[in-house]
């Protein structure tokens, strides 16, 4: 028999039994619909922890820390931040050198941090006006995240910090901002060996420290309200930077470096922080370890990710579970019609056997049919889940509304992916002809018998 | 070729079929042994419950002899599995039943072609086959007609025509004209001598009817799952296909008893 041919007589089956056929592929409508609306929403949620996930950071950067300060704690030097870019799979690596400095713009003040990074890390941040600080220039050169500024204060007499009630007190891409650095240990160890009857003094001394006007180059991309990982920061070009505070400290290179066992400066850079940038996700949680294994403390957001998604993958199995639990009901559905049907159809069959119908084509023409009824209704399914996902995603649209950017859930609370989508109609097609599989077998075992029979 | 003429196309011998219905064993067919001739068109005959269909239905291959030999052309149909005898069916045999038996929600067209499908015919091909019989047998104008648009007589000149439509080597028909006035009965009759005589078909049909079956070329006669008579009917059959065996069919018709 022809596939073609096979595939109208199951059509024409199917019609003949028009009510029967369509209540049939009523449930397997809603067995498909709710596995999917289920799983839709499983998969929803995970990808807005995603979204939530990679707008704490990058989910391919690895963070390496070494804060410690005894001899087992193992130092992050320019050294290990170049053999971490060796490691299989690390695309760039990079240190970072902290300097706490003091601002001042006309009345406004503030304390900001900022960071040296290298060129790989700068390459990562988003402007939203400006450009990237070039590496090694003679002029220290600063980014600015887009919610720096907010840290600019204004003191009243009293004492009190007034930040401006949300109104931007300074523009780093304008206003002329001053900056003033550390003294610094060497500073202090002279103060306290020197004369320590001054001591006390020391804070009347900070008007004589010198200060730079350096200029800011570039702003982070994004509002005063929309975070990302950079928004709060200043960045430079570490080894700019290093060249700038060689001037300050001279031979102490930082204006806090560890000392070695004797109490002198070592002079070399040591970092309390350093990035790791891997190629792709998958391979974050290896190289995790690779570094961990070498002695450093590291950690990064795919790893906090990898736990949660464990933990969606979970609830995904469960709401997925409960709508497997109407596909099956609707599996029995498949049955139980295709087996009324046999015993409707017993002579047919039997007419067929007598006039040569193979019963391999036999089975086939069952296991058509109730394949047919299981695609009806996956497509159907698939529609009708379009359908409520949308009404869902809606209605929890206008609920967030209501509680404001809490939980941001750009693609909305329910998500049918595409393979999804594909799925589930094969899927159901599947469960279609499983469940028709005993009654195909059946019909192909029936005696030709039944057609001679008069009654 | 001349020893194909002459070589039965189905051989019977000892065939016999047992029945148990809880301790009790119905000897349904009791030893038959009988030949069949290329072209005859054979009844088989004898009162309700003598065992024609169930003979039949082993010669077709719906029911599995208990012991005996079946041979049709040249195969041993009792040792053939189900899978075997249905593809057996499907190239050689054409089956016509009492209660017509067509296919309730196709047309008469789609009826006729319905062997044709189980062959893998394309569409056309299919088509042009069933108009070609049941223009032969006188139906073509109902070829757009449902089963239960038709008359008896209607739905088995489709039944028919569906049963030739495979071109088959052997035909069977059991109680054909069971369902039908004697009026229609005569003309299904006469339709039926015409196809064995034109299309050179061999025809077994089973009647229950001694009227009916004296339009056979040759009638086996059944009595409790044996044979009890063969009578030669007239002899026209045997002029139009052997004309050597003028006399001895005369001598036949006078009837012989086993
Ligand atoms: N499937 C069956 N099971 C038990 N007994 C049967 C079966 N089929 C036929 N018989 C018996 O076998 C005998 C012959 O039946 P059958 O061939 O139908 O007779 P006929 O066609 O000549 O009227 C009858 O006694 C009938 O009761
Ligand atoms: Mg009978």
């Amino acid at each position: 028999m022809r596939a073609s041919d096979l595939i109208i007589l199951a059509i024409r089956n199917l019609l003949r039994r028009k009510t029967r056929t369509v209540l049939t592929v009523l449930g397997v409508v809603i067995g498909t619909a709710s596995i999917v609306v289920m799983m839709s929403l499983g998969l929803g949620m995970s990808r807005s922890m995603v979204e939530l996930y990679q707008s704490f950071g990058s989910l391919t950067t690895i963070s390496v820390y070494s804060y410690g300060t005894d001899d087992n704690t193992k130092e992050i030097t320019d050294e290990t931040v170049r053999s971490f870019a060796r490691l299989p799979h690390v695309e760039a690596s990079s240190p970072l050198l902290q300097v706490d400095v003091e601002a001042r713009s006309g009345s406004a003040e503030g304390y900001i941090t900022l960071y040296g990074v290298s060129q790989e890390y700068l390459q990562q941040i988003e402007l939203g006006s400006g450009r990237l600080p070039a590496p090694d220039q003679a002029e220290l050169e600063l980014v600015y995240g887009n919610m720096a500024p907010r840290m600019f204060y204004k003191s009243s007499r009293s004492g009190e910090r007034n930040y401006g009630d949300g109104e931007i007190l300074v523009d780093p891409m304008k206003d002329t901002i001053f900056y003033v650095f550390p003294e610094g240990s060497a500073a202090q160890a002279r103060g306290g060996s020197g004369a320590s009857s001054q001591a006390s003094s020391a804070g009347s001394s900070a008007p004589s420290r010198k200060k730079y006007m350096l200029p800011a180059v570039g702003m982070v991309k994004g509002g005063p309200e929309d975070y990302n990982e950079f928004s709060w920061d200043v960045y430079c070009d570490i080894d700019t930077l290093k060249t700038f505070l060689k001037k300050i400290y001279k031979k102490n290179l930082v204006p806090y470096p560890r000392t070695n066992k004797k109490g002198k400066p070592v002079n070399y850079y040591v970092y309390n922080q350093a990035y790791i940038f891997v190629d792709k996700m998958e391979n974050v949680s290896l190289v995790q370890q690779q570094v961990s294994d070498m002695g450093y403390q590291a950690n990064s957001n795919m790893q906090w990710l990898e736990q949660s998604q464990q933990t969606m993958k979970m609830v995904e199995a469960v709401l997925g579970g409960i709508g497997a639990v109407s596909l099956l009901v609707a599996a029995i559905g498949i049955v139980n019609t295709m087996m009324m049907s046999i015993y409707e159809r017993t002579r047919e069959i039997g007419i067929m056997k007598v006039l040569g119908c193979d019963m391999n084509d036999i089975r086939n023409l069952f296991l058509t049919e109730s394949g047919a009824i299981g695609f009806l209704g996956g497509v159907t399914g698939l529609l009708a889940s379009c359908g409520v996902s949308a009404l869902i995603n809606r209605l929890a649209g206008s609920i967030e509304q209501g509680l404001g950017p809490v939980i941001s859930s750009g693609g909305g609370i329910s998500y049918i992916p595409p393979w999804l989508g594909a799925f589930s109609v094969l899927f159901a097609i599947g469960i279609g002809t499983v469940a028709g599989y005993i009654p195909a077998k059946r019909a192909m075992r029936l005696s030709p018998l039944a057609a001679i029979r008069n009654e | 070729m001349s020893s194909d003429k002459t070589k039965p196309v189905i051989s019977v011998r000892d065939l016999k079929k047992i029945y148990k219905i809880g301790t009790n064993r119905i000897h349904a067919l009791d030893g038959i042994s009988f030949d069949v001739r290329r072209g005859e068109f054979l009844a088989i005959t004898g009162t309700s419950g003598s065992g024609k269909s169930t003979c039949l239905n082993m010669l077709a291959g719906l029911e599995q002899p208990s012991s005996g030999q079946i041979t049709i052309l040249g195969k041993r149909i009792d040792r053939m599995n189900e899978h075997e005898l249905v593809a057996f069916r499907r190239e050689h045999v054409g089956f016509i039943f009492q209660s017509y038996n067509l296919i309730a929600s196709m047309n008469a067209e789609e009826n006729v072609a319905m062997p044709l499908v189980f062959r893998g015919v394309p569409r056309e091909e299919r088509r042009a086959a069933a108009h070609k019989y049941m223009k032969l047998i006188g139906i073509l104008d109902q070829a757009g007609h449902m089963p239960a648009q038709m008359s008896g007589g209607q739905q088995q000149r489709v039944g028919i025509a569906r049963a030739l439509v495979i071109d088959p080597d052997i035909m069977f028909a059991d109680e054909p004209t069971g369902n039908l006035d004697s009026a229609t009965t005569s003309e299904v009759l006469d339709l039926l001598r015409r196809i064995v005589r034109e299309q050179g078909k061999t025809l077994i049909m089973v009647t229950h009817d001694a009227g009916i079956a004296s339009a056979a070329d040759r009638q086996i006669r059944f009595m409790d799952g044996r044979i009890t008579e063969i009578i030669e009917s007239r002899t026209e059959a045997a002029d139009d296909t052997e004309a050597t065996d003028d006399t001895e069919g005369c001598i036949g018709a006078a009837g012989e008893s086993v």
